[in-house]
């Protein structure tokens, strides 16, 4: 039997510029991109210590790319990690209680992965929404975070190892950096390479289809919050490391800066959409934004309002809620009809 | 010439069975979806499988995907028993299964999606070079091109239904189910499919082909097997059978029973909607009115774009064209946005009642309030005395069985949650009311107590249009019937001259005897 | 999206029995415990508290409760409007009493109280508003829009105050509120039982109350019934916003101070209250009365602490726990309840 010639399917240009073009569609960093040659321009101006003194930078983005990283695997997924202000917390603290400092780091990171699990218990074995069960883990490891240091800094027994943690370890970059690009370059591969963690990206995007496929969404529930976990508790030491003592009360500005850095760099809350490489873009955006203004003298109050916007507006410019809004608007302006984008 | 379709295949000779189904029986609730189903399709067959909505195709199709457990009754591929309600172990079997909803996840790649369940890993990274390999061979399969690197999000719905069967074929099955693919294709999208699917037998895939066009049916089919009710009707060649013939088996019905009277034709009043050039998602054109008075009822398969349509008209979707007027006590009203259809006087009763109708975890009386919640309420404040009053009056005239109002209306039944919805917008007494099918999932003596309601509706001077696959309740209730099909009205018939066969003749294609 | 559809839909047919109208269901313990449990819980608590807690009993320690529990209640009961439209919280709580407790105080001294109120009520609206539009309009997650809104306006106050701690006149009607008592009972209760109450009947009296158990029950129903979605979330911000605000007043005429900590730890106090006064998460229903309650018990519970001895910390890891334990039981009464 003779068939028909290959359909045109519309499958859309294929000459270079359509290429170009169906590629950047594809992207979600868009906004990330934006933010940081606005930021970027802005420093240049103002602030050109950002760059010239670009270990601090660096760190920054370092410690704000490192959570953010974390968040987005939880994130792809559909999840929500609210926790991690207080895993960080927990962390710090419980490594600064032990005199010898790899014993206090190896026992820290497991408490991180033990509270992802844990995390991860609550929302697919009893049911509860990631954004209350790690909200309520927020608040109760937050106090954990206290009792365990008796509300007070804790000092650490190893001055000398965190001082050391803080020179530069190969070339210009200091641990805490390498880390970073470490976490970073292993989160990229996980996601675009290994099956498990593009799996992530099906949990997310359509889980119904994940299941009938036969992919164990419970186990990557729990792959993902143990990452989370481990990765705040990892910035809780870090942290810990550069101040020479945990403070029990931090954390909140990662979550902050994490959220704002994860959601401008085009993840989509409600997962299955976005890639590390925008959640590295936000993290630099806010790390210059942050350092500059420090630099500059702005101070922290000032600089929590403007990281507020950035969350805010990032949040409320995710492709939903514009589809949202311009459903609202065609309605309320021309008058014509206006799907429920959200169902 | 219609209604001569020959096919170009020779009647087979009996060749062994390579998927059997033996008397499966699976009940929801205590209702026979599949009522003591057998089949059995040998390798290269392609076996259709034709009956009115609800007759069971899809529920039985699950079944042998292993989808969905039977309450009674096995399937054998190859002479061996599969176990019961294990989708793995149909797809070790050899059984691929296209379902009705696409399952494909939006933001991954085409070549991603093919393989989903089953990618290729090398140490546990993908193993890309081998998952393409895979995709593009499937791909290469059903002869369809498609960049591999695409997200799904970014193809064409039609594209999407064709990864959907690469995925499929990429499991090199040996059986190969389809429900309805062609539900959202193009006449030239179709006949791509229906070659490919040919081109798939020929070579030995054994594949049941679920459809309500009828063409489509007897152009790829070697035998194909009735369904009405969740009961096997028959099994027979294609070369032996007649396209009306067909379609009269699959609605046919016994003439002792229950014989719903027409409605008696009553001279309808003034034009009270007023539709004309609707374009919007699978609306191609239409032009349609109603008057007070009368019952309008929309037949067409599922997919045909009655529930677009419907939508687009009262500004709960997006109508890219089109104008939309309701006459209200002599005064014209032009309907732009969902809100102002409802303030204008229009009722939509919606198709999923379950999630767009009723606020399952709320009273009855609270969901009856909920669209009348003006008159009930004074300066804001709530009137229980009136509330109760008016939902208990409503529910009684629904016939609402048990009447407790302040019950939670998940509690119901589906017939009674029906009723509740229909209620609610009675109060309203409202001067177009839009059914959108009314009883689905409905047992039998809700389903004639809402037939009553509706008919009471149109005769106290409500403008009444119903959608509905429900073909001896279109029947019954319209005064008129267009048919849709493919977003257009292909034909109208008059509620007294219709019957089954003339609706679903124009439903399918079969009277023009084209493909799609 | 993780959240998990209460509804089934599909084209399973219903069962066809006639006779059978209603499904029965078997008494669903979880359900009970999760809804109703607070009334025995706190009136366990509060026995518990009596016979076993020293110094719990005195009329200085009662007193001392209601003066803390007044200003997280008033809050409590305006949030769970936002909790009811099935929209998690309002963290920006936070921001928001200490706003409105700065300004009646700083501005009270400063020129009059009245104007220190407008400006109270005007940020009040401003909150709601944004939450409200962020929220309804651009369908953004609650949660993080609040946490943005959180730091924004926390930032603003910090910023515009300087951290400084306002005192207000000894003298004032403000001081002269807050040192009220009748017997055990500051004024302050009175207020909270006052605004419960005005809350209630807004909830269960008026249509709008009506419109955001509908909405938080199932939106698409309610949009398809003809209501103006966008109107009830921000409606729900705005009333939440109005508890916020009278909390602060509250909480600045207690110590007749005002400065922009003094609101830590009213967000998931409220939370708590509102959760283990039954309302649940997932939204559609819920009590502004039981809210009440279930403030008694956080209260009670964090004084029972404090008077062990048991700081800040544990009391945190305490209300943690709780919001877990009690949303758990929500979550699995649903299970049960849905097999």
């Amino acid at each position: 039997m003779t068939q028909t010639a290959t359909l045109d399917l519309g499958n859309g240009e294929s000459d270079l510029i359509g290429r170009i073009k169906t590629t950047f569609a594809r992207r979600t960093e868009g906004r990330a991109v934006v933010l940081l040659i606005i930021v970027s321009i802005w420093a240049l101006i103002w602030e050109s210590t950002v760059f010239t003194a670009y270990e601090v930078t660096l760190g920054r983005l370092a410690l704000i790319g490192l959570t953010a990283v974390g968040l987005t695997a939880v994130i792809l997924m559909g999840e929500l990690d609210l926790s991690i202000a207080s895993i960080l917390a927990v962390s710090g603290v419980v490594m600064a209680s032990f005199d010898n400092v790899f014993l206090g780091i190896a026992v820290s990171l497991t408490i991180g992965l033990v509270i992802g699990a844990v995390n991860a218990f609550f929302v697919v074995v009893v049911g509860i929404n990631s954004f209350i069960a790690t909200l309520g883990m927020l608040f109760f490891l937050r106090g954990m975070a206290f009792v365990i240091s008796d509300e007070e800094p804790v000092v650490m027994a190893n001055k000398d190892f965190a001082l050391d943690f803080g020179k530069p370890l190969i070339g210009e970059f200091t641990p805490r950096v390498l880390i970073f690009v470490l976490a970073f370059i292993a989160m990229h591969v996980f996601l675009t390479r290994v099956r498990v963690g593009r799996e992530f990206y099906a949990v997310g995007g359509n889980r119904e289809a994940a299941r009938d496929a036969g992919i164990p969404v419970r186990r990557r529930v729990f792959t993902g919050f143990m990452i989370s976990g481990f990765v705040a508790a990892a910035a809780g030491i870090i942290v810990t490391l550069q101040l020479t003592a945990a403070d029990p009360t931090a954390g909140g500005n990662a979550l902050l800066t994490s959220f704002a850095a994860a959601i401008v760099g085009g993840i989509l809350l409600n997962g299955g959409r976005g890639s590390v490489l925008g959640t590295l873009l936000g993290a630099a955006s806010l790390a210059i934004l942050q350092v500059g203004m420090t630099f500059n003298g702005v101070e922290s109050d000032v600089q929590n309002i403007i990281i507020g916007l950035v969350l805010f507006f990032a949040v409320i410019t995710d492709p939903n809620s514009i589809r949202a809004v311009l459903g609202s608007a065609r309605t309320f302006f021309r008058g014509r009809s206006a799907p429920d984008p959200a169902d | 010439m219609s209604g001569e379709l020959t096919t170009e295949r020779t009647p087979h000779t009996v060749v062994a069975p390579i998927i059997e189904a033996h008397d499966i029986v699976k009940r929801f609730g205590g209702v026979a979806a599949v009522d003591g189903v057998s089949i059995a399709v040998p390798p290269g067959e392609v076996h259709g499988l034709v009956g009115e909505n609800g007759a069971g195709k899809s529920t039985l199709m699950r079944v042998l995907a292993g989808i969905l457990t039977p309450d009674n009754g096995s399937v054998l591929v190859d002479g061996e028993q599969l176990e019961a309600g294990s989708a793995r172990s149909a797809l070790e079997a050899g059984i691929s299964l296209v379902h009705q909803e696409l399952s494909l996840v939006p933001e991954m790649t085409v070549a991603e999606n093919i393989n989903l369940g089953f990618t290729p890993t090398r140490a546990g990274f993908t193993n890309r070079r081998e998952q393409r390999r895979i995709a593009a061979e499937a791909l290469d399969e059903i002869n369809v091109s498609v960049d591999l690197d695409e997200p799904i999000a970014r193809l064409s719905v039609a594209l999407r239904q064709f990864v959907e069967i690469a995925r499929a074929v990429a499991r090199k099955p040996r059986i190969l189910i389809l429900d309805e693919p062609t539900a959202t294709l193009t006449p030239a999208e179709t006949d791509y499919l229906l070659d490919m699917l040919q081109r798939l037998a020929e070579r030995g895939l054994a594949i049941i082909y679920i459809s309500h066009r009828i063409p489509e049916i007897f152009r790829i089919c070697d035998r194909v097997t009735v369904l009405r009710d969740g009961k096997h009707v028959e099994t027979v060649d294609i070369a032996e059978i007649r396209p009306n013939e067909l379609v009269s088996k699959m609605v046919g019905r016994d003439l002792e029973q229950d014989l719903q009277s027409h409605r008696e034709p009553t001279a309808p009043g003034e034009v009270v909607l007023s539709a004309s050039g609707i374009r919007a998602h699978g609306v191609n054109g239409i032009d349609l009115t109603v008057r007070a008075g009368e019952i309008v009822g929309l037949g067409g398969l599922v997919g045909a774009g009655r529930t677009e349509l419907v939508r687009a008209m009262i500004g709960a979707d997006v109508r890219s064209a089109g104008d939309v007027t309701v006459a209200v006590d002599g005064s014209v009203r032009r309907i732009n946005s969902y809100q102002s259809a409802v303030a204008s006087g229009v009722a939509y009763i919606p198709e999923e009642r379950r999630t767009d109708g009723l606020a399952l975890t709320m009273s009855v009386s609270d969901n009856i309030a909920l669209p009348n919640r003006r008159r009930l309420s004074r300066n804001g404040v709530l009137l229980f005395g009136r509330i109760a009053e008016f939902a208990k009056r409503l529910a009684h005239d629904v016939g609402l069985r048990p009447p407790e109002i302040r019950r939670a209306a998940g509690d119901f039944s589906g017939g009674n949650q029906q009723k509740v919805v229909l209620a609610k917008w009675l109060g309203r007494e409202p001067d177009l009311i839009i059914l959108d099918e009314p009883t689905r999932g409905v047992d039998v003596g809700a389903k004639v107590e809402i037939h009553r309601l509706v008919k009471q509706l149109a005769e106290n001077g409500a403008a009444v249009l119903v959608v509905s696959s429900d073909l001896p309740e279109l029947l019954e209730l319209s005064d008129v019937i267009h048919v849709v099909r493919d977003g257009r009205i292909v034909g109208t018939l008059s509620g007294i001259d219709a019957d089954e066969q003339s609706v679903m003749s124009l439903a399918s294609g079969e009277a023009s005897g084209s493909a799609a | 999206m993780t959240v998990e559809s209460t509804v089934e839909v599909g084209e399973t047919p219903e069962p066809a029995d006639p006779e059978v109208g209603v499904e029965q269901q078997d008494f669903n313990a979880l359900e009970w415990v999760s809804q109703q449990g607070v009334f025995v819980f706190t009136a366990l608590l509060l026995i518990f508290a009596g016979i076993f807690i020293d110094g719990f009993a005195s009329v200085d320690n009662i007193t001392d409760v209601f003066n803390r529990a007044a200003p997280i209640g008033i809050v409590a009961v305006g949030m769970t409007f936002v909790v009811i439209s099935a929209n998690y919280l309002d963290l920006s709580v936070v921001a928001q009493v200490a706003t409105s407790a700065v300004l009646l105080i700083a501005v009270s001294n400063s020129y009059n109280m009245l104007l220190g109120m407008a400006l109270g009520l005007l940020v009040a609206i401003v909150y709601g508003i944004v939450n409200g539009v962020a929220v309804g309009v651009f369908r953004a997650n609650a949660v993080i829009v609040t946490l943005s809104t959180t730091f924004v306006g926390l930032g603003l106050l910090r910023w515009a105050s300087g951290g400084s701690i306002y005192f207000g006149d000894p003298d004032g009607v403000i001081a002269t509120f807050g040192s009220t008592e009748i017997g055990p009972f500051p004024l302050a209760m009175l207020v909270l039982i006052l605004v419960t109450l005005a809350m209630h009947f807004v909830l269960t009296n008026t249509t709008f109350g009506f419109l955001v158990k509908s909405f938080g029950s199932n939106r698409h129903a309610t949009r398809l019934a003809g209501v103006n979605t966008p109107l009830v979330v921000i409606g729900a911000f705005t009333v939440c916003a109005f508890g916020a605000m009278l909390g602060g007043w509250v909480l600045a005429a207690f110590s007749n101070t005002a400065v922009s900590s003094m609101s830590a730890g009213f967000d998931f106090e409220a939370l708590a209250a509102i959760i283990v006064g039954g309302t649940s998460v997932f939204g559609g229903k819920g009590s502004v009365l039981r809210t009440l309650l279930g403030v008694v018990f956080v209260s009670a519970l964090t004084n029972i602490m404090v008077l062990s001895g048991y700081g800040f910390g544990y009391q945190q890891m305490a209300i943690g726990a709780l919001i877990v334990l009690a949303v758990s039981v929500d979550a699995l009464a649903r299970k049960v309840g849905r097999s």
